[in-house]
This record gives structure tokens, sequence and C-alpha cells, in this order.
């Protein structure tokens, strides 16, 4: 025990494991002067409450085999008696087949006294003056607001692991976390942290299939019996990108863990959608049989070992994938963008406090005020017609319902994206804006004008979130920006689409699949290039020479430390050739591990297709404009180009709208 | 500065520099035209430091001075205005006022303190013949390289000899290479110079403009090329660095020999091509006894396969080339029969037009790897 989360932690898992359909939480001080328990879980019986509190007694555990397959969250009965050791704890409980319930006392890990009292069913384990005992450990609690955070963090995960469960945090003054059983963890999701929150998230749909040893081996015959992974949950859309893997939550057989082998599955889902560096949120739930999980490993059982290792990797690796893929998320204008850096993250002891304001149990209630720190200006109790009118100083402040999740206040871009043709004069719109087919300056503001007008009319002509096909098919292009950025519009509002990047991620999807295919062509150099390398590079290249060779890329070592190129993919330039290679080498060497041969073609494609694409400053004329958007749309993963960054932006025809406060 | 010109004879000088005029203005003043009267001329001056074009018109000089006018707008009035006189005068803060019968216009000019100074022409070195340099370059620049590294340049190399001019170009994949026989007066030695992919273009657009049978006077200094034909003046900075050793690159044995009809090699590749892969363009090319055969295949589109029926004897072998490679030489070459000299799947393949008697005109192609 090291702080009061970590005795709220011990006494959710006993209540959860108990079977309690409702867990609530009382903390007063940060968890310093008082932690209560409530659920109304089995209970325990006269004989079991004082058998509980010696180490190393569980009733969790039958039989020495149960070690082999723990379904249960806790199982090595130290929780209670270290509790105990470090305060003064009260425990009731009552089992539904003894009549009496039981009280016990304890301080400082000794026992004040027994008693039978009348209680209702299930356990309440109250935790008080903790560490009064313990001056070393007391002297390292932080502030309680950090403290009372600490325990928000938990009881959300718990509260998101069991969405079938009612859980309750609750200070003397405040209510942190109420949320009442719900069928699906979308509604708990939503409950938790808002509708804005879940936005930002991609569903995992439930994913489930046999164990394997290997996610190549054929699949059992349908007679066959075998046990199944599942995996479900929620991941961020690629936009989302978080310094560190914070907020990365795996929850295997709902118990949080941080596990290596599923982070690296998940980084490994989203490489080529979000540059390397940084990193995406989840919320990942695996659900496995309990053979085929080791979970008693770690002390604080965080880590925990797969029997088969590869296969459960590659397959959280899949089914987030596909997820991803499915998905096609779009990037919208990031200043309208809410940040998803508070979700799932640890609620600072801010957030905690505004969270309070989300007094009242209505859903609406909860996710209209989250996590914002703008919430606590709100009313503390909202009606459930959120809707209605609100004060004007309110909605301007947290931007009405957009505020749900956002850390910070909306920066004021929000509703001024300043679309030139508002702003600025017509000679303006003609050097910036080069609206296709340009012939004279007449023209080109009347096509502005017309364009305009166009797009008032579908302010009302088209209801957002038409088109149930893809909505990348049907956009239009309109022009370009600076020669660099397509401006497109479709049924959905307006968008932007970075010509570079989006011809990179349409050669790099054509090159993977030709390179899959069988080898690329390479054209032969009229001279040879010849390129010094370091030792290290030179060893990489004899590494990956087989594959270079069947990207098109000939290098042969001439000297010690040089190399030769004789032949260069065909569809860069000779100049580019040198550079391409040293991109790749130090690309390949990046990884610390031997990496696979997909990596590696992967690698390859991004760098490739990245110096083969068509540059920003190209103008391009409407026919070729078109062709990149039908191309764009037909590749797997539109929405960022290889290296991570955005292909496209939506500017929604519900933003342009309330831009010009149309609604 | 006060000064009247013709239309019809500004206008086209004017059109001559809109090449260099900087279009993206990043330094405001070159993006304006500096007029210079004096004596009974007009001498106009664009540049966008890379390149200088000078020129110059008759004009009725009433009093003698510089100004700046900016490029574009002066050449988009001077057009629309109706033939005749044109009046230009320099008002206060350096604006330029244009009158042309009853219509004034006033223009933003800049102050010619900030226009960039010419460097002054060396002593001529030799005259080129306009007509056959605008030929040879017509025949090279295609295959000059966009982009500047250590191994490909962006320009084309001109080459003096006191008996012959040549041209190279090299972009890495392929190489042009154009020789013509021509006695220098004066030149004693060999003299090679680097020339900038734009200033061949604007040397040919100034070498088309003259009379068939002008001259290009031809000097240079430390770091610039001068090119004078007439009242005209181009003057380019000089590329530096190392051109490749083009003749180490230049086949010697290549035995496997077809000599093909430029048309029906041209066509044939043109509809093959239509089938190739998109991005890589590659052609096959195979030598068999029946002839030659052209293929091409891509996932995507499907597949073409063409024989051009000739004798062939040599042993057979199949190449794969790039066909946007091979019409850009077919394009530039002379009408007749092309030679095509291959040795292996791995070595430069060559094209040359064996009807053109007056360029030795060579083509150096590196096969692919299909």
């Amino acid at each position: 025990m090291e702080r009061p989360a970590s005795v709220v932690k011990e006494l959710v898992e006993n209540a959860i494991d108990a079977g309690a359909n409702s867990v609530r939480v009382e903390v007063e001080a940060g968890g310093r002067r008082l932690i209560r328990v409530t659920d109304d879980g089995s209970g325990m019986s006269h004989d079991d409450a004082l058998l509980a509190f010696e180490r190393h007694a569980t009733s969790k555990l039958r039989t020495a085999d149960d070690l082999l397959s723990i379904s249960t969250l806790g199982f090595r009965g130290e929780a209670l008696p270290s509790i105990a050791a470090v305060c003064r704890l009260v425990l009731e409980t009552r089992a539904a087949e003894e009549e009496d319930g039981t009280r016990v006392e304890f301080a400082g890990g000794k026992l004040l006294g027994v008693k039978p009292a009348g209680l209702p069913l299930g356990t309440c384990i109250s935790v008080g003056d903790l560490f009064y005992c313990v001056p070393a450990r007391r002297k390292f609690l932080k502030s309680d607001t950090t403290e009372l955070g600490h325990v928000a963090s938990v009881v959300t995960h718990y509260a998101l692991a069991h969405p079938g469960k009612r859980f309750e945090l609750r200070t003397p003054t405040q209510d942190i976390v109420n949320v009442a059983p719900v069928e699906t963890l979308a509604e708990r999701v939503y409950q938790v942290f808002g509708r804005q929150a879940l936005d930002e998230l991609i569903e995992v749909p439930v994913t489930s299939g046999p164990i394997r040893a290997a996610i190549t081996e054929a699949e059992l015959a349908p007679g066959e019996e075998s046990l199944g992974i599942s995996v479900s949950g929620y991941v961020s859309r690629p936009e989302v990108q978080r310094p560190n893997r914070n907020g990365i939550y795996i929850f295997i057989n709902r118990r949080l863990v941080r596990d290596r082998l599923i982070l690296h599955a998940i980084t490994e889902a989203y490489r080529n959608v979000i540059p390397p560096g940084v990193f995406p949120a989840s919320l990942l739930f695996l659900d496995l049989p309990c053979e085929e999980v080791d979970v008693n490993v770690h002390p604080s059982k965080i880590e925990v070992r797969f029997r088969h290792q590869q296969f459960v990797h590659d397959f959280a690796r899949d089914a987030v994938r596909a997820a991803l893929t499915r998905a096609r998320p779009i990037a919208s204008f990031p200043s309208s963008r809410p940040v998803v850096e508070t979700l799932v993250e640890t609620r600072t002891a801010t957030e905690a406090h505004s969270a309070a304001a989300a007094a009242g149990t209505a859903p609406e209630s909860i996710a209209a005020s989250g996590n914002d720190a703008h919430a606590a200006a709100l009313p503390a109790l909202i009606p459930d017609g959120w809707a209605g009118p609100i004060s004007e100083g309110a909605a301007t402040q947290g931007g009405s319902e957009e505020f749900a999740l956002t850390g910070h206040p909306l920066r004021a871009e929000a509703t001024r994206f300043a679309f030139p043709m508002e702003q600025v004069s017509e000679s303006d719109i003609t050097r910036q804006i080069h609206i296709v087919p340009p012939s004279d300056f007449n023209q080109h503001a009347g096509t502005a004008q017309e364009y305009h007008s166009a797009a008032g009319h579908e302010v009302f002509a088209a209801p957002s979130g038409t088109g149930d096909g893809d909505p990348l098919g049907e956009l239009k292009p309109l022009g370009q920006v600076n020669a660099s950025y397509i401006i497109a519009v479709n049924g959905e509002g307006l968008w932007i689409v970075d010509q570079h990047v989006a011809h990179e991620r349409v050669l790099f999807e054509q090159h993977l699949r030709a390179r899959r295919e069988g080898p690329l062509t390479g054209q032969r150099l009229l001279m040879p290039i010849v390129v010094e390398l370091s030792p290290r590079q030179l060893s990489t290249v004899e590494r990956i020479s087989e594959e270079l060779l069947a990207n098109g890329f000939e290098v042969a070592p001439i000297g010690p430390r040089t190399v030769a190129i004789h032949e260069a993919p065909a569809a860069i330039t000779a100049a580019d050739a040198e550079r391409l290679l040293l991109e790749i080498l130090d690309g390949v060497e990046r990884e610390d591990q031997a990496i696979s041969i997909e990596t590696l073609q992967g690698k390859i494609a991004a760098s490739t297709s990245c110096h083969a694409a068509i540059k920003v400053n190209t103008p391009l004329d409407a026919p070729k404009m078109e062709w990149l958007l039908a191309e764009l749309a037909r590749t797997e993963c539109p929405m960022s180009c290889p290296h991570g960054r955005p292909i496209v932006l939506r500017y929604s025809l519900r933003e342009i709208e309330k831009a010009f406060k149309r609604i | 500065m006060e000064f009247s010109v013709d239309k019809q004879e500004f206008l086209r000088e004017l059109n001559l520099t809109q090449g260099v005029v900087e279009r993206k203005t990043t330094i405001p003043i070159l993006s304006n035209l500096l007029c210079e009267a004096k004596g009974n001329t007009l001498t106009i001056t664009a540049t966008d430091l890379e390149l200088t074009i000078r020129t110059s018109c008759d004009a009725k000089v009433k009093k003698e001075g510089a100004g700046t006018i900016p490029a574009k707008k002066l050449l988009e009035l001077v057009r629309l205005l109706p033939d005749g006189e044109i009046k230009f005068k320099l008002l206060d803060n350096h604006w330029v006022q244009v009158v042309s019968d009853r219509k004034t216009y006033k223009l933003v000019g800049m102050s010619k303190e900030n226009f960039p100074s010419v460097p002054a022409t060396p002593h001529v070195l030799v005259a080129l013949p306009a007509g056959l340099i605008s030929n040879m370059i017509a025949k090279t620049s295609f295959a000059i390289s966009m982009e500047e590294s250590r191994y490909t340049l962006s320009g084309a190399k001109l080459l003096l000899k006191p008996d012959a001019v040549s041209i190279v170009a090299t972009d890495g994949h392929r190489l042009a290479l154009v020789e013509a026989d021509h006695k220098f007066a004066g030149l004693n030695a060999e003299v090679g110079v680097l020339v900038p992919k734009k200033a061949m273009a604007e040397l040919k657009n100034l070498a088309a403009e003259g009379a068939e049978d002008a001259e290009i006077e031809f000097s240079q200094d430390e770091s610039n090329l001068f090119f004078r034909t007439g009242k005209r003046l181009l003057i380019s900075r000089k590329l530096t660095g190392q051109f490749p050793n083009y003749e180490a690159v230049l086949p010697r044995d290549n035995n496997k020999i077809i000599a093909l009809d430029r048309d029906e090699l041209n066509d044939a590749l043109r509809r093959v091509s239509q089938l190739a892969d998109s991005r890589s363009r590659a052609v096959k090319m195979a030598f068999t006894q029946e002839g030659v055969e052209l293929s091409a295949s891509s996932p995507e589109y499907g597949e073409a396969r063409e024989i051009i029926e000739k004798p062939y004897k040599g042993d057979p072998i199949t190449v794969g080339f790039n066909a946007t490679y091979m019409l850009d030489f077919l394009a530039a070459a002379v009408q007749g029969l092309i030679s095509v000299e291959l040795k292996d799947e791995q070595s430069a393949g060559q094209l040359r037009p064996l009807g053109d008697d007056k360029f030795r005109y060579r083509y150096v192609i590196m096969p692919m790897r299909i």
C-alpha cells in the first residue's frame, strides 16, 4: 500500500470479485481521512471475516490448480491484512446465508473488536486515518486533490471495464463518478467521457477467433472445439496524437494491465497511419481463457504473460488495424477539434473537481460537463434538457456542447475560419485560389461567387452526413491554394487535400501491392552513384540487399566504406536515388530489433513513394485533381500518409453553418 | 525619363522578357522591368538574378533617364492598347505614366537604384549560327535533369571546338549528344560551358526570333555567360560543378543492331505504352528472328504486344526501356531510319537517326530490369 488509490484499487477489486452489481466509493480528504467502499456482493460469513485478515488467506482459490486459471482480480490474500496494518479499519459484512452481519474493527494491524450487527447484504469497508501509524508513507502523500485524482482514475478504469455495474465515487462535497449500469461499452464511455470523446474514438468491434499457434496457421475446422480470444474496445482516430503511451489502456480479462506485447501490437496497427514518435489513445479489451494468460508475474499484477504471445499480438494488431481501415476517419480543422488529451488520462485534480459539477445522474449532464475545466463555471445541476437555453456567458465560454472534453478552452479560430471568399478582395482571390479553368479575371470572380452561392445553397439542400458511400469518392475539386492544397467539396462540406501526401498514399499502396505480386522495375543508371556509408549502414545494406533488389535497387559494395547504386526504382529521378537509399537505411536502422520483411517493405514503399509523389507548389489541372481524389478514395487508408501526417481536412457543413451564425 | 514607342515593336520585345520576370514576388523589384531611354533607343532589362534579358527598340526620347515598371501589368496593358504610339513619362515617386491617344494610365514603379546591375559584356569569343544552335537545343534540352545533384546537373554542356560544336544533356538515366560541324573563326582551343536549363530555353527563343542566318555572339566572364543576337542580350549565371564524364558512358561495342522507321517505331511505342505501368512506363523490346517485339503490361490496365517486322540475324535479346525516354528522342529525331543498337540486358542502348546528314545525334538510354 503506498497511497489511497492503491487501497481503493484493492477494495474495488474485492467488490468486483464478490460479484457486486454496485460499488460505491466514498473518499474524504483525498483518502487520507476516510475511504469507504460499499458493495452489494456476496459478503462474508463471521469466520471468513476474521480469516480475511490473515496473510495469504483467500477465498478466491479453492484448489492449487486454480492458480493456473485465475479468473478473479485478486488471489494472493495479501490486500486486506496489508491495509489493516496501516490504518483504522472497520469491516461490516453480511453473507446471504447468515442472519446477522459481522462488524470487525482493526487499528494499526491489531484486532480491536468483533461484534455481530444488523447489516444489509454485502460488504462495507471503511479505512480511516490512512498511514496514521506509518509516518514515512504519510510524508510522501501528495496534496488531497492529487490523491483524489488518482482515486478517480482507478474508479474510472474499473467503471470502464465493467459497464454492467454501477460505480459511484463521492467526496463529502462532490459526486465525481456516478454511472448507472448500461448494456454496452459505448454507453459507458459516453457516461464517463461524453459524446465528444466518443467522436474522437473508433470502435473496435468485437473480433473473436480461436487461439492458434500463429496467425498464419489455418483456422480450425468448424467442428473442432477451441478456446477463443476476443478483442473489442475503442482506439483513437489518427489525428489524435499523444506524446507518450499513457493514453493506451489495455484490459485483459477486465484487468487493467500495461502489457508491452499489446502496446506493441497497437503501435504496429498504427504504423504508417500516425507518425513515428507519437502514440494513439485506446481502450482495448482482450478476453481470453484464463489458462491462456498468467497474471501472477508481477507484484502489482500490471504485467501478464500469454501462452501464445505471437498469436495474441498479431490478433490484436489485426483487429485494431481492421477497425482503423474500416472507419476511414477524416481529420477536421484542428482549431475546432477537441483534443483527447484528457480522455482516459489520469484525471488531474482540477478535472476531478470540475467533474463534480456533474452531480446529476442523467448521462447528459455528465456528458455536458465532462472533464472540462470550464464546466466548473456552470451551475452544478444541469437539467436533462441540456439543449435548452443556457446563459450566454457560459455558452460562449465553453462553446456550448463542443466543450465536453477539451482540456483547455476552445480557441477563437474555431468560429472564424478565414475562408478567403469572405474577407479578401477579389483580386486576392484570383491570386491565392487558382480556380480552374482560369481564363480571365472576370470569370474568376464569377466562379468564386458562383461557388459561394452554391455552397450557400447546399446549406439548405444537403443535410449533413448524406451519402452512404465513401464521402471521399464524391469529392469535386474546385482549385488549389498556393498550388499545394486541393480545395474540394461534397455534400459533407469543404475539404482540403494536401496533394503531396495524398499522392504519396496512393503510390504507397500501389507500390506495396505491386511488390507483393513480384519484384519491381528498376531503372539502371547511366553512371553508378557512389555513396559513402558508415560500417553500420553497410551492414544494413547487406542485410536487406535482397529486398532492396526486389524493390528496384541494385546496390553493390565497391570498397570498404562505399557502395555503388547501379539501379534505382523506376519512379524516382536519378538525383533522388542517393537520398532515398540513405533514407531507407536510416529508417531501417531506427528499428532496434530485426525487422520483419513486411515492415521493411512498408518502409521502402513509404520512402520511395514520398520521393515519387508530386510535390507541393505544383499547379494541377482539373482532370489531374479529379484523378488524384478518385485514386485517394480507392486507397485503404485515405486519412493519413505513410509517415502519419493527415491527408485531408474537412470543414463540415455544420461548422460552416456555425461560423456563419446560421445555427 | 520621357519617350514614346511604337506599340507593335515594343510589344515584341516585351514578350521576350516575360520568361525571365520573377513570378513569385520574393524580391519585388524582380517583377519589374528596367526601362532606360537614351539617344533614340529604349533598352528594357528583366532579370531573376539567374538569368537576365536585355533588349531594345527604337524610341523617340524626349528626356533621357530610367525607371522601372511592373512587368506583367505593362505587358497586359500594352497588349490591349490599339496600335500606334505609346508615350511614357516618369513621374514622382517612381510612378510611370502611360499615354496612348486619349487613354492615360499610371503604373506604380519602384526606384531604379534597387534594380540589380547588369554585368558588362566581355569581348566576343565566337559567333554561333543561330539556326544550328536552336536546332541542337531542341534535340537535347528534354534530357536535362530537373533537379541538381552530385551526378546530374540541371543544365547542358555546350562544347565548342575549332571545327565543331556539340551539346550534351543527361538526367542520369539517358543522355542526348548532338554534334555538328562548323568552322569557328578565331577559336583555337576547346571551350566547354554548362548552360542552365532555363537559359537553354531562352536561348532557343532568342535564336528562333532572329533571322535564319543570324549569329549569336558568345562570350563569358568568370561567373556569367553572354549570348547576344542583334540588339538582344541574354546573360546567364554559369552552372558550377563537374559535368559527368559522358564520353565514358557512350556505348562502343553494341552489336545487336536493327534499323527501324522512326514513325513506325514511334506509333508502336505510343500504342504499347498505353498499357505500361503508369509509374515506371516500362516497355519491353525484344529482338527476334521475326523482328522487334514491343510489349508492356500493368496489373491495373492490361497487356500490349506488337511486332514490327524486320529481318534480324543476330542473337535474340530482350531489354526493358522507359517508353517516355524513347518517345522523347523519337520526337526530336528526323524522319527516316533509326538505328537501335543494344548489347545486353544491363548495358546502355543507343539510338541514332540514320537519315540526319547535318547532325551527329546519339541518344544513350539505360535499360530497366523488369
